[in-house]
């Protein structure tokens, strides 16, 4: 079957076109394809592209970036608060993260009051309290309502002070053996 | 030429899966051997409307009810590679590029992937024979069993080099080529374009094939810009394409068998 095996000129489409107007493939060889391709022809015609080898041509920007009013508000809360109490789940298609919870709060309570950015960024800290997520400051200590336990507070000097104090007066009182150390 | 030797299905032997070679009743019209055309002009008319026919309608097949934007979002079709790995003639197709990572325009995948689908039913309508090539590991089986499915053929390992370009002497003389090429992925393991893309060009074949943002659309005749990577992705195309093809194998069988009931009336009238 004759055939031309020249990629870079013309596309398939003509190739093929030009061999059968010159008689080199016959109308009963005709491929499935060309009637198709000649009802429907594709958006871009398929040329062989050459490519650019020098470098020297600067690259131009086409491709915008895309960003949002929002992303000022999820820079601010990633910077204060971090990831976020609970993990992305990008399973689902309808999940929504707490930044995302956060930004939807924010930009609800800006259009209702009047009040700049570090002011509703406290206001929707304190709305979203509300509604029971608890966002945990980065780098500072927990905010936890219980008082924390006071074993984890011990040092061993002071437990050493305390059971030699202790010791002293174990001749008058006879069980008050101090607590197991902590190691 | 006329041989029904379909060696195309055993590529390879040591290599691919044996993929089962399936028959047309309907003939391929232009594989003449001894023309018989004085015996039976009406059997050509016939044909000759069975095959136009598809080609008046835009849409014969309705490839666009088979999805939608919204499902090619849901498989992350839409995801690029990073702005680094970005193919100067992508460029077009992507919607914008968000912290360094591209993301394709489904707008234009949309379209693209209607006239791919499109074009696909027609040449599975007509008998064509479909190649499948990816040379993604990952994806190899899905692909493989895609074609076993639609009752295709798939090439999902190593490509010799003289696979096309040598096939006479590799698959023996008269060895039947594809009429198109379908390419789950354009690059190959080693993240260069695909061979099997400059071979389909040189032997004339048409190719379909999903073009990443790293990949080189050129010389694809119907690229379809989308992601190439995701699981969910690629079982959406492998799922798209094997509806087409059997949806246009339907067709042709049940507009034959309409023309069939209607040829004993035109003989006798």
């Amino acid at each position: 079957m004759a055939g031309s095996r020249l990629e870079k000129f013309g596309t398939v489409f003509t190739r093929v076109r030009d061999l059968m107007r010159s008689g080199v493939i016959k109308l009963s060889e005709k491929p499935i394809w060309y009637d198709v391709y000649k009802a429907f022809p594709p958006k871009r015609t398929p040329l062989y592209v050459k490519p650019h080898t020098r470098p020297s041509t600067k690259k131009q920007e086409t491709v915008p970036e895309i960003f949002y009013r929002e992303d000022e508000v999820r820079v601010k809360f990633y910077e204060q608060y971090g990831p976020g109490p609970w993990p992305l789940d990008l399973f689902k298609s309808n999940f929504v993260s707490t930044c995302q919870r956060f930004v939807d709060k924010y930009s609800e309570l800006k259009s209702q009051r009047k009040l700049d950015d570090s002011a509703l960024f406290e206001e929707t800290g304190k709305a979203l309290l509300a509604e029971g997520i608890v966002l945990r400051r980065r780098g500072a200590p927990t905010v936890s309502g219980e008082p924390k336990d006071p074993v984890l507070g011990l040092k061993l000097t002071d437990m050493l002070a305390q059971q030699q104090s202790d010791s002293a007066d174990s001749d008058k009182t006879v069980e008050h053996t101090p607590h197991t150390q902590t190691p | 030429m006329a041989t029904r030797a379909l060696a195309k299905g055993f590529l390879g032997l040591r290599l691919s899966r044996v993929v089962p070679i399936r028959f047309f009743c309907g003939g391929h019209q232009y594989a003449t051997a001894a023309p018989v055309h004085s015996a039976q002009p009406e059997n050509d008319i016939v044909t000759e409307k069975i095959l136009n026919e598809p080609l008046e309608n835009p849409d014969f097949f309705r490839v666009s009810e088979l999805f939608s934007l919204k499902d090619l979002f849901d498989a992350r079709v839409h995801l690029g590679h990073k702005k680094g790995c970005r193919h100067r003639l992508m460029e077009p197709y992507l919607y914008g590029c968000r912290l360094d990572q591209d993301i394709i325009d489904l707008d234009q995948t949309v379209e693209h992937l209607q006239q791919a689908l499109n074009f696909t039913a027609h040449i599975a309508y007509r008998g064509g024979i479909i190649l499948f090539v990816s040379r993604r590991r990952q994806f190899s089986h899905l692909v493989e069993c895609t074609a076993k499915d639609c009752g295709e053929y798939a090439h999902a390992r190593y490509w010799q080099g003289g696979l096309l370009t040598n096939a006479p002497v590799q698959y023996g003389p008269g060895v039947r080529l594809p009429d198109l090429i379908i390419f789950l992925s354009t690059l190959n393991n080693v993240f260069q374009q695909h061979v099997g893309i400059r071979d389909a060009a040189k032997l004339n074949i048409p190719t379909v094939g999903v073009v990443d943002s790293n990949c080189n659309p050129s010389l694809v005749t119907y690229p379809v810009p989308g992601n190439d990577d995701t699981p969910a992705a690629m079982e959406l195309y492998c799922r798209l394409f094997k509806m087409t093809i059997n949806r246009a194998k339907d067709k042709r069988r049940r507009m034959e068998r309409i023309y069939s009931l209607l040829a004993p009336s035109t003989q006798s009238s």
